[in-house]
């Protein structure tokens, strides 16, 4: 099959990917050759083009088409530049460098062409920069600033008039203005290379082409927010954001994603006070440039349905507001009046590290080790003491190197979008093959389907099943487990199989390559799990618990029947969702945008929020309520500045404070030969995975079930699925 | 002419005399801060008294005395619109002579400016608040 639909084609693209595709160094190294760019010399490899070239020796060439991270089309012309020798000038994207070539960005040759191309867009771009959302951030804007010329020849607006195109209805996400397209086709090489929907194209050639759908559609990917970064002028914009602020009154903050286990790096843009867009940050080892949809428009959600006073249940059973201080109170006169095994700590998704330290402490001073987390992990054999069985060890960026992928019940692709597409990536680019174990599902990509029982895990061990050849054969083999496979009863065996699969495949891997992986689907798991609480509530919900705690949790994995009579529930968080609607206090606290925060992605990397705005109302961060309790409740933590309690997170995990960085966890060999008392019998039922379509991607968690948006991409997708044309791909 | 070296002493007699005694003289003292002897010319339907005296230069020759059960909240505002353009030099008319001063059923009753009291006018916002709060579900 052909894996990259039409960029492989083109010779002159092929060279550079070549160029780009990591772990190929099994070549000897080819002779640089030297060019010169502006009269500096600069060594460079075969097939580098004319544009990296330049940018070695820091001279940037302007361009629209061009990105580093698509293919190449070569069809903006704006990068081109002069060659001496060369009677033409060439396009600097797409050209790979000859020995010896002496290139003119900046010669009078380079400058009329850049001219003419600027003044040919302009001609038939529309004159709306004052109402256009793109102003201020457009390509286009700053480049006819530096590139154009100071004059037009178009005076033709009384004949025929400028170009004008209809918009597209592309979803709820993103609004076209088609009128304004300069046909680059980042949208479209982005929609077939990267998010694997060969949904836009163009129609028509010449004054007439048209970037669409060819047919009115929807957009259905779980990264088409992402166009619009890619778009160099404001065709493509977002529609939440539509007329609301212009760039140089926003403050921009830089934060960590919690809506899933990746940990994106975004940047927050607010404005009074408010949050006004989420913006992806670049970082090679996570998102690289992009970001999933929930996570750049569930942001609507913070709005909604807050927590914003402290609540009381009164005797009529109803909430109603009171003070920080009756709160408080009552808060730790049921904790102080419980017996210390009748009080539990349940933590949810979105949760901070700090918030969990401080729980967990105030919990074990109070006598009680009832401390869990909502998700459910296998307690049995080493369980969450070694962390090599929670993490996804190979990292994410290493999903790259791996030259065979098993997917064991998970859809990354609406789990964590952004590690899809990194396995999309090397799919296409690394001749990576991909297996998956669960139910049949579109991931963007072909793989090898082994069926859905949970049993085949056995004859993968013991290498009976067809496909343990080419596990074999695999030098850097990739096992992803997913999460929500281990709240199945056979959870520990499914474990249990997948960490002996993996100590086995070790042998006849590259040394030191990790093969275990396992995809969270919440961004606290991992960091609840470093801290030391247990996973699951099933085994607390056996005791005769008055007192439960909950933090961020929204599951409803317990309710309030599962308390002894006269039981207290405690809510604590941002969202008025199922937690608190049965909570009996409730407590205000802070959402991922209004704390500095620190959250573990499923690679083990720590990574912090910073505040971007006030928490709203009288809500407060997460770790100083439980502080201010425990005062109350006589057993006073001893950290009352982010340092202090950053200290203390050191004392447990030191990795948890060293933002950024990855923290290894080796003890796979161990933890396969504790697991070996594991009952290893399976469920009958087929392993199955929550989010199977589109339409169970935006709505996940307490923000985004509160964000109005998120709701209406369900409306949309659901919409689409209703029409004659959908093909049921997603 | 010649110099009258006992006008200022006549004039505070007839200040005294006019306000009702050594007491009542101080306590207008105490009220208004300013002492002043004049023609009543009217009182207005708050009970408020509008003085002339031309002896006085113009601008200070026209005055009014509030109501005494206002006692020291006196506002200019409690100057009715009818004795407004009297006092203010714009017509030399008094209310009554006043020929230019239609009265129709539409026109509202004067009020005195209320701000600082219970009675003012406050604005409310018909934005919407940036954050919702959630609204716990009621039981019934």
């Amino acid at each position: 099959m052909l894996r990259l639909p039409f960029s492989r084609g083109l010779p002159c693209v092929r060279v550079v990917w070549s160029a780009a595709v990591r772990g190929t160094a099994s070549n000897p190294a080819p002779e640089k050759i030297e060019v010169f760019v502006d009269d500096k010399s600069v060594l460079v490899d075969p097939g580098t083009t004319v544009l990296q070239a330049a940018a070695m020796v820091g001279v940037e060439i302007p361009r629209f088409c061009y990105h580093e991270r698509l293919s190449v089309a070569g069809n903006c012309r704006m990068c081109l530049v002069e060659v001496e020798k060369s009677p033409k000038p060439v396009a600097a994207c797409a050209m790979p460098v000859m020995k010896g070539w002496r290139i003119k960005t900046n010669s009078e040759m380079t400058r009329r062409a850049r001219e003419g191309v600027m003044e040919f867009l302009l001609v038939n771009h529309p004159l709306d920069c004052p109402i256009c959302d793109q102003g201020g951030e457009c390509d286009l804007q700053d480049q006819s600033m530096a590139f154009g010329s100071d004059r037009s020849r178009f005076t033709d607006i009384h004949h025929s008039g400028k170009r004008a195109v209809e918009d597209k209805d592309i979803g709820p996400l993103v609004k076209t203005i088609m009128t304004r397209c300069i046909h680059c086709t980042r949208c479209i090489r982005f929609a077939s290379e990267v998010a694997g929907v060969d949904d836009l194209g163009t129609t028509g050639r010449g004054s007439d082409m048209q970037v669409g759908t060819y047919i009115e559609k929807m957009f259905l990917s779980e990264l088409s927010g992402n166009i619009i970064d890619l778009c160099p002028v404001g065709a493509l914009t977002s529609k939440p954001y539509s007329f609301t602020a212009r760039p140089w009154e926003t403050r921009k903050t830089e934060s960590i994603d919690v809506l899933d286990a990746v940990g994106s790096n975004i940047i927050v843009s607010t404005r009074t006070g408010e949050v006004l867009r989420i913006l992806p940050r670049l970082n090679e080892d996570i998102n690289e440039e992009w970001l999933a949809d929930k996570a750049r428009f569930a942001y609507d959600g913070l709005k909604r349905q807050r927590l914003m006073t402290p609540m009381m249940r009164n005797k009529d059973g109803e909430l109603v507001v009171v003070d920080w201080e009756d709160a408080l109170i009552a808060t730790a006169s049921a904790l102080s009046h419980a017996q210390p095994d009748e009080i539990a700590g349940i933590a949810g998704g979105l949760v901070d590290a700090e918030a969990l330290v401080a729980l967990k402490d105030l919990l074990n001073r109070l006598g009680s080790e009832n401390l869990v987390t909502e998700t459910i992990f296998p307690m049995e054999g080493s369980g969450t003491d070694f962390r090599t069985n929670y993490l996804a060890n190979s990292t994410i960026a290493g999903i790259e190197e791996a030259d065979l992928v098993l997917l064991v019940g998970t859809n990354p692709r609406f789990e964590a979008p952004l590690y899809n597409s990194r396995i999309r990536k090397s799919y296409l680019h690394n001749e990576q093959n991909v297996a998956l174990l669960g139910p049949k599902i579109n991931l963007t990509y072909d793989y090898e389907h082994l069926g859905d029982s949970a049993s085949d895990l056995k004859k993968l061990v013991d290498g009976s099943h067809p496909f343990s050849a080419k596990l074999k054969a695999a030098k850097r083999p990739l096992i992803v487990l997913g999460s929500q496979q281990l709240a199945r009863s056979d959870g520990a065996a499914i474990l249990s199989h997948v960490q002996q699969l993996a100590k086995k495949l070790s042998s006849s891997a590259e040394p030191d390559w990790k093969i275990l992986n396992v995809l969270h689907s919440n961004a606290s798991q991992v960091a609840a799990l470093d801290l030391g609480y247990k996973a699951g509530t099933a085994e607390i919900r056996q005791k005769p618990l008055k007192v439960v705690y909950l933090l961020g949790a929204d599951e409803g994995t317990i309710s309030p029947n599962d308390l002894a009579s006269g039981g207290v529930v405690i809510y604590q968080g941002h969202h008025g969702d199922v937690g608190a609607s049965m909570a009996d206090i409730v407590l205000p606290g802070a959402a991922y945008t209004e704390k500095q925060g620190t959250y573990v992605n499923t690679e083990g990397r720590a990574q912090q929020t910073l505040v971007a705005v006030t928490p709203p109302g009288l809500a407060r961060e997460d770790w100083k309520i439980i502080r201010a309790l425990s005062e109350l409740a006589g057993y006073k933590l001893p950290y009352d500045t982010l340092f202090e309690i950053r200290d203390r997170l050191d004392d447990i995990a030191p990795h948890l404070t060293r933002h950024g960085e990855v923290e290894e966890a080796s003890f796979l060999d161990q933890s396969v030969e504790l697991s070996k008392n594991i009952a290893s019998s399976f469920d009958s039922s087929p392993i199955d995975v929550k989010q199977k379509h589109l339409e169970d991607f935006f709505m996940t968690d307490a923000i985004s079930r509160a964000s109005p948006t998120m709701a209406k991409c369900v409306q949309a997708v659901l919409k689409q699925k209703q029409s004659k044309y959908y093909e049921g791909e997603v | 002419m010649a110099l009258d070296l006992f006008r200022p002493l006549k004039n505070l007699y007839k200040i005294v005399k006019q306000n009702g005694g050594v007491t009542g003289s101080l306590y207008k003292l105490f009220r208004q801060d300013e002492l002043k002897w004049g023609e009543l010319v009217g009182e207005d339907k708050f009970g408020n008294k509008y003085y002339k005296n031309d002896y006085y230069f113009y601008g200070r020759n026209r005055w009014v005395e509030y109501n005494d059960k206002v006692w020291l909240d006196y506002d200019g505002s409690q100057v009715c619109p009818e004795w407004y353009g009297w006092l203010h030099y714009k017509t030399d008319y008094l209310p009554h002579e006043d020929p230019g001063r239609p009265v129709y059923p539409w026109m509202q009753a004067h009020t005195q400016n209320l701000s600082g009291t219970r009675q003012q006018y406050i604005p409310y916002t018909t934005t919407k608040p940036k954050i919702e709060a959630w609204v716990p579900p009621s039981k019934k």
